[in-house]
């Protein structure tokens, strides 16, 4: 029963960061690994407000969601447009983003160390029991959040009239262009978002796991593993990549060991590109225009 | 002056992992995460027939080049089915994948312990115990390596990657096995990076997986990246830069920690700024 619960929990917060990565993905076409940091960001601003500045809990979360925003828009604005406008392919984009990722990990393991930091309060909670499993208070609302917020997200998505121009250029950037979308503004509206749902998601993970300088990426690849699974741009798919990731893992974890579970990932993955390189729904990956 | 004689073994070993790379990822066109692994796949296969089979130092090299390579001709047959950015998630799979093989499989490379006690490494009973030695020994095995990828990548076969790497559909038309060609150079790649790791296990006689990670790879990215992809004398120059980057920065005063970060901070703005000088894709400008 734990494992089921074990699953549930990796299972929204994969789906969470994998929602937040196509966000961007979608109008930039590029592999966004910096949004690794604005998860660490984040944490490590709450933990600035709530325990060195001694602001209030809520409060010191608005503000560390604020400022994880403010750097991914920020680096969009700084980094990825001009590049973009030079006509920088996707990989070249990537590989900015990785040392983007680097720079900005680095800047916070200078300014806190690279030792665990807590933002938990009071003791570590052993949870309430349910049907056997246990799970504390954090967890319930890590899983709550993290699904009300893909649901959210995704009616954003279809519905209002931000979403809708993310998909406009997310299809077609010149024909969006032309209607009058302006695709720059619409990709860092994007940013904006995904670097608040990243933010969102590294807060809940560090309420429940702590936080190390280094912490985002294992969960960003994590997300990019479900995402490539689930295929870009389906929300079904992105439900099944998650979950089957979640399954494998806390199964593995379970009748191996749990210090396989970062290999368990990269295996599926790469199994599953050798049986279906498209994933459940992707598009064509070929290097081909004519 | 001990010291300084281990910065430049150090640099050695940089400057091969660069090489190596720069095959499969300068001239291949295939942006590999996973150089570290295979790095490691040497050094681990070393010190491993090292100390359980006393095999000497040239078997034991040649042993570690072919599983090295045996595992990137596997890999890279599935992780060429993807391109570019995906193609670069897969990479950085394999490295997990081999990194946690080395932290986790505890019966054979007893995990995050590390395994110490690597003996020096002899050849026909000369044994490479001193600094200056091994020094030289690295600097041959540098010298064969970039004599290698040179001829390699001035050859038919270089000029069918750097054509692959520009415009994959063109060299196709032309009849160029281009599957083949880039599984090939992967794997070359991969071979050649065990050399090093093979060097590093023998010379520091202790090793533990923290020296092969995800980090590791970027940094040996960096290190082709910033010399400029398709240039080995570039990489090279690069690579004893970023080496003794840390020490400058030290030298200045700045406490070791910190140096280390600045280290980072410092290649990670350079990856950023030869983005931009590579916007347009890595063409080598002098020659279009």
């Amino acid at each position: 029963m734990q494992i089921i619960v074990n699953i549930l929990i990796s299972f929204s917060i994969f789906l969470f960061v994998a929602q937040t990565f196509v966000l961007v993905y979608l109008p930039t076409k590029f592999f966004n690994l910096a949004l690794a940091v604005s998860l660490a960001f984040s944490a490590y601003f709450t933990y600035l407000f709530s325990q060195q500045l001694q602001l209030s809990l809520w409060l010191s979360i608005l503000l560390a969601i604020i400022c994880a925003t403010a750097v991914g828009m920020l680096s969009e604005f700084g980094i990825y447009k001009p590049l973009r406008k030079r006509g920088a392919s996707p990989m070249i984009l990537m590989i900015a983003s990785l040392g983007l990722y680097i720079v900005l990990q680095n800047i916070i393991s200078m300014l806190w160390g690279d030792d665990t930091k807590s933002v938990r309060m009071g003791d570590i909670q052993v949870g309430h029991e349910f049907l056997g499993a246990y799970i504390t208070d954090i967890q319930i609302i890590t899983v709550v959040v993290c699904i009300l917020l893909f649901v959210a997200c995704v009616v954003f998505m279809k519905h209002s009239r931000i979403g809708r121009n993310i998909r406009a250029v997310a299809s077609n950037p010149e024909l969006s262009n032309i209607i009058g979308i302006s695709s720059d503004r619409v990709i860092l509206w994007a940013f904006g978002i995904g670097s608040a749902l990243a933010a969102v998601a590294g807060i809940l993970i560090a309420f429940d796991t702590d936080m190390t300088p280094t912490m985002g990426f294992n969960w960003l690849l994590y997300g990019v593993v479900a995402m490539i699974i689930g295929g870009v741009g389906s929300n079904w798919g992105l439900v099944g990549g998650a979950l089957l990731l979640a399954t494998a893992q806390h199964l593995s974890a379970y009748y191996i060991g749990s210090q396989w579970m970062d290999a368990v990932a990269y295996i599926i993955l790469i199994l599953f590109l050798l049986a279906k390189p498209l994933g459940f729904s992707g598009k064509r990956l070929k290097k081909i225009e004519i | 002056m001990e010291y300084i004689l281990h910065l430049l073994i150090l640099v050695c070993i940089y400057v091969m992992l660069s090489q190596t790379l720069s095959l499969t990822a300068g001239f291949g066109g295939m942006i590999s995460l996973a150089h570290a692994g295979f790095y490691g796949m040497g050094a681990y296969t070393a010190a491993l027939l090292a100390i359980n089979f006393q095999l000497p130092f040239l078997l034991a090299l040649l042993i570690g080049m072919l599983l090295s390579g045996l595992l990137a001709l596997v890999v890279s047959t599935i992780a060429l089915r993807t391109i570019d950015d995906y193609f670069i998630i897969c990479t950085l799979g394999i490295q997990v994948i081999v990194f946690s093989l080395m932290n986790n499989w505890m019966s054979l490379t007893k995990g995050p312990m590390g395994i110490p006690g690597i003996p020096a490494a002899s050849i026909f009973g000369f044994e490479f115990d001193n600094k200056i030695s091994f020094l030289i020994l690295t600097i041959f095995f540098t010298a064969i390596v970039f004599f290698i990828i040179r001829n390699i990548t001035k050859s038919s076969f270089g000029r069918v990657l750097i054509a692959l790497s520009e415009d994959e559909i063109y060299t196709k038309s032309l009849g160029k096995k281009v599957y083949f060609s880039k599984v090939a150079s992967f794997t070359i790649g991969a071979m050649l990076a065990a050399i090093p790791g093979v060097l590093y296990a023998h010379y520091i006689s202790y090793i533990d997986p923290t020296s092969f990670t995800v980090d590791e790879s970027i940094f040996i990215l960096s290190i082709v990246i910033i010399g400029g992809m398709r240039n080995l004398w570039g990489s090279a120059i690069a690579a004893a830069v970023l080496v003794f980057l840390p020490e400058a920065l030290r030298f200045l005063g700045m406490p070791g920690n910190i140096a280390a970060n600045m280290r980072q901070i410092i290649y990670g703005l350079a990856l950023i700024v030869m983005m931009f000088k590579f916007s347009q894709g890595f063409l080598d400008r002098k020659k279009t």
